[in-house]
């Protein structure tokens, strides 16, 4: 007799395309560098949730020397901000992020220009980090703060805009060929479970996740897409389950369509692979979608290790599972017999 | 309506208020006292967004009634620190990235708050257990515990409070934790969502919805609701002023139902009232005839002789079928040791944003249009708006109010266009807040597949054709079904070479709740067959499985199943520091559970065994249970 609770593990890799689809991407940015040596920068979408403000900041940051704490993010508005398309698609980071590293490096080319005039250096002896700035081989340097206010002084506000493409072709309609994005990221999950054979409860006690991004702007940003990914790619494996009967919903609220919590969650561990996007400033890609792609598979395939019984359709209900044991034993009496 | 006067403790204030005997304790917190910190994600109980504390107890306050609370010690997420302070329970919620969307945020500091009170050493277990009654739907759960134990050793004293301050930063920015801008905002409830907005003289939008999955409209009758005192508008299809239709691709759905309904919960008319109990009462008292149409409600019925037309422009109820070809399959199969041969299928998922859709219109002194909503796309909502309004682009504008959580839920534009009439015919500012079932009844969902997959492979592992062919069920409009067929053909046979391949991706409408965007858009549905298919053929070759993905994988140079020539590729780093990170031992894929030594490590947690703690059950204090 086999042992009530089996253990498995299981793997799964996946790729995705960055930005949107077979088309010809765009974002636009503004940024201007403010009184204070501070940052403003205007989009046209960003916040979902997924943490894109703090990423446009810390690109903005260093691209015109200041810190992510100063810089502003104007809201997301169709009459006071340029089109940056849509939030979602994986494209956030890639697409608006270098937008707004884009604005930002000519912003800070403006200040720069004024400053190598005023100070008589070269301009690309110009640097500027975490507030300062300071022309490299001289005793120059005075904060952000100052640098602002010399270049006003000139008569010149340091703004600057941005506007930045991806490319992809669409789809052949006969074959289907084309080269539907210019950035693709891959990614590998591993799900370790285990099975209760008497009651058909599946529980992923860990995940290793390993996912390229291209280059990591927030690391802990990542690894929060990364578990929210896996737990919603959980979810789909084996509890959630939107239901209708002739078109009539059955399951209309949250007792009913059941949802990861808090004492489902597998040990998530993240490995952040960078291999750098050779095509854009910032040499991102992205992680918001794929990193849930392979949880499922990974799961599935894990309970196969476990207990043998192979989940075609999601999800691996407690009742699927318990019937898949039954089918088998049934067919191993048919042998037998 | 008779008032209750109530009095209370409200945040160490003492607050008196006459209120409506139906109010719970949340809308008495947010509409009576404007503390909009406590968020509604269900009304029922189960999400645990609007957790506060009332003498002391951590309680839902969507299930009190806020005569309950009478005389009651009320502590919000708005009263845990004194203005513009954080607690070290919100301040580790800030340190470790514990927020994304932030809406369950409150919520969750809420119960993490209530968890450090009733036990300040409490393990991780008890963590998890007293956090259970919240659900997250974007962070995985993961940087809240870190949170959570974070704070507790700060409180404790085992760790210094420096430990809550942002890691020091090198020479760069670029690869630096920085603590999430927005997360000050989200842990003490300041951020402002949708619903939580109030403007001067504002109405309350409801919506009435059909109660049918398909059939005519015969006729509707709004008078006895126009006759309500208090309604000032009901709209319905004749009030679109412009061209009706939107759509992520194919604008064929219209703002309020026009002729006849498609789905269950289909928007069919509207009203905008001086409250919402009255905006509910007239959308009650609206007469609409209908005449029941059979219905299509599984994909594969869809195209059958006979079935149903859905939409007169697609009389074979197709949304869209993409079809990738790529070298032979028939040589490739002819060349194959071994083929497999098998049917996946996946289901409709919801979004469950915690955030239900909520909005705001309002027309401007300059007679512009104004849409405040989590939009998730608002360049391509002022433009559908501006058809359907019959309004030039710059007299049409979306401001994207904070997500509560969108992942594709929310690319789709299924109420602005009604908030956006209602503000036109009032003159007035309208909102509209979706309730948990009006949400999950009227918003896209992901597309259910069927994936019919055919592998072959030679006996090194090598595939050599594989046929794939999906049928998703795209509902009752084409919102972006055919972006999601389009990705799931592009990334169908996954991130392998495959020099043979015949893909096929269709959706066809049905009368179900209509599916759309949802994170990964197609990818996830096509790659579960296509990762189940390579475990499959890894045991009938006996591979290990990361050794046949090996064999396949695109690399530098490969051409994809679009044809497009790779110029980087990273699967081979992504394969090996999975493999590597979790000491994996190789081997086929033959149920080698049993038997396996890599299992149970650091790297994983404990099995949940509630009741473990409890004296007298068979489980030993560690969850493993006793041997009689």
């Amino acid at each position: 007799m086999m042992d009530r609770k089996l253990k498995g593990r299981g793997i799964a890799a996946c790729w995705y395309g960055i930005a949107r689809t077979a088309t010809i991407d765009r974002a636009g940015a503004w940024a201007e560098i403010d009184d204070g040596g501070t940052g403003k920068v205007v989009t046209g979408v960003t916040e979902i949730g997924e943490g894109i403000l703090t990423v446009l900041a810390q690109v903005a940051a260093e691209e015109m020397g200041i810190r992510p704490d100063d810089v502003t993010i104007g809201d997301n508005d169709t009459a006071r901000a340029p089109e940056a398309a849509h939030a979602g698609a994986t494209r956030q980071t890639y697409m608006i992020g270098n937008s707004v590293a884009l604005a930002s490096r000519e912003a800070r080319n403006v200040l720069f220009a004024e400053l190598a005039d005023h100070w008589a250096v070269e301009v690309d002896t110009l640097k500027a980090f975490d507030g300062e700035l300071w022309a490299v081989g001289t005793n120059l340097k005075i904060t952000m703060s100052e640098a602002v206010a010399i270049c006003k002084a000139r008569g010149v506000v340091p703004v600057g805009s941005a506007s930045f493409t991806a490319h992809g072709t669409g789809l052949d309609p006969v074959d289907g060929s084309g080269a539907p994005w210019q950035a693709y990221v891959f990614g590998t999950q591993v799900a370790e479970v285990e099975v209760d054979t008497y009651t058909g409860e599946v529980q992923v006690l860990g995940i290793w996740a390993a996912h390229d991004v291209g280059r990591a702007i927030n690391p802990r940003g990542v690894e929060g897409q990364i578990e929210g990914g896996v737990v919603q790619g959980l979810g789909q494996a084996l509890m959630e389950d939107y239901q209708t009967d002739k078109g009539h919903t059955t399951t209309h609220g949250f007792a009913k369509y059941i949802l990861p919590t808090s004492l489902d969650i597998p040990q998530i561990n993240c490995s952040i692979v960078e291999d750098p996007d050779p095509l854009t400033p910032l040499r991102a890609k992205g992680i918001g979608e794929p990193s849930l792609v392979p949880t499922a598979p990974a799961i599935m395939n894990a309970i196969y290790d476990a207990i043998g019984v192979r989940i075609k359709s999601l999800p691996a209900t407690p009742e699927k599972i318990m019937q898949a044991l039954r089918d088998r034993e049934a067919a191993k009496q048919t042998e037998v017999a | 309506m008779p008032k209750l006067k109530l009095e209370m403790d409200v945040n160490g204030k003492r607050v008196s208020r006459s209120t409506a005997p139906h109010t719970r304790l949340l809308d008495f917190l947010r509409d009576d006292l404007n503390l909009t910190g406590t968020k509604e994600g269900c009304g029922a109980g189960e999400c645990g967004t609007c957790s506060v504390f009332v003498d002391g107890k951590l309680v839902k306050s969507c299930l009190m009634p806020a005569a309950k609370a009478n005389g009651a010690k009320v502590e919000t997420i708005e009263g845990l620190a004194i203005p513009g302070d954080l607690t070290p329970v919100q301040k580790a919620f800030h340190k470790t990235g514990a927020s994304q969307c932030g809406y369950c945020i409150p919520g969750m500091v809420m119960a993490a708050t209530s968890a450090l009170r009733e036990n300040p050493s409490a393990g991780i277990e008890e963590i998890k257990e007293r956090l259970g009654g919240n659900i997250c739907r974007c962070t995985g759960y993961t940087k809240i515990f870190e949170a959570v134990e974070l704070a507790r050793d700060v409180i404790a004293g085992d760790l210094p409070v420096t430990a809550l301050e942002e890691d020091a930063v090198g020479d760069s920015y670029i690869g630096t934790n920085v603590r999430r801008l927005d997360a000050p905002s989200k842990v003490s409830g300041r951020l402002k969502y949708a619903a939580d907005m109030k403007m001067y003289d504002m109405l309350q939008v409801q919506i009435l919805r059909s109660p049918h999955a398909h059939a005519r409209i015969v006729s509707i009758d709004t008078s006895a609701a126009e006759a309500m005192e208090g309604v000032e508008c009901v709209i319905t299809a004749a009030d679109v002023p412009g061209k009706d239709g939107y759509g992520v691709f194919v604008h064929d759905q219209p703002t309020l139902a026009t002729g006849k309904v498609r789905y269950v919960g289909e928007a069919v008319a509207a009203v905008a009232a001086e409250d919402l109990l009255t905006a509910r009462r007239a959308v009650a008292a609206i007469k609409v005839e209908y005449e029941e149409l059979p219905g299509v409600y599984f994909a594969q019925d869809a195209q059958k002789q006979g079935a149903p037309i859905i939409h007169d422009y697609a009389p074979d109820n197709l949304v869209k079928h993409i079809p990738v070809r790529k070298g032979d399959v028939a040589a490739g199969f002819a060349a194959a040791d071994l083929i497999l041969e098998d049917d996946f299928s996946t289901q409709q998922v919801e979004h469950a944003y915690l955030e239900p859709e909520a909005g705001i219109a309002y027309v401007d002194p300059d007679d512009v249009v104004v849409v405040i909503s989590p939009s998730q796309n608002i360049s391509h909502h002022r433009h559908m708006l501006a058809e359907i309004i019959d309004k030039p682009i710059n007299k049409v504008r979306f401001i994207m109010s904070p997500v509560g959580g969108g992942f594709g839920g929310k690319e789709d534009m299924i109420y602005q266009g009604i908030l956006a009439i209602c503000a036109m015919k009032t003159h007035r500012p309208v909102q509209l807040n979706f309730t948990r079932e009006e949400s999950i009844l009227a918003s896209a969902k992901r597309h259910p597949s069927k994936v019919h997959y055919k592998m072959g492979l030679t006996n090194d592992g090598r595939i050599t054709a594989i046929e794939f062919s999906m049928l998703s069920d795209g509902g009752a409009y084409g919102m972006s079904s055919e972006g999601v067929m389009r990705k799931a053909a592009i990334l169908s046979c996954g991130p392998y070479e495959v020099h043979n391949l015949k893909v096929d991706t269709t959706a066809v409408y049905t009368n179900n709740t209509p599916s759309g965007a949802f994170r990964t858009f197609g990818g996830m549905q096509a790659q579960f067959a296509t990762e189940s298919m390579m475990d499959m053929a890894a045991e009938a070759l006996g591979m290990d499985p990361f050794a046949i993905r090996r064999v396949n994988m695109m690399k530098i140079g490969s051409k994809t199943h679009t044809q497009q020539e790779l110029k980087t590729a990273s699967l081979d780093r992504c394969l090996d520091a999975a493999e590597q990170s979790c000491r994996w031992e190789a081997g086929p894929p033959n149920v080698r559970g049993q038997v396996r030594g890599d299992m149970g490590g650091p790297d994983t947690r404990k099995p949940c065994t509630l009741g473990a703690r409890f004296e007298g059950t068979d489980l030993e204090p560690d969850g493993t249970e006793k041997v009689a």
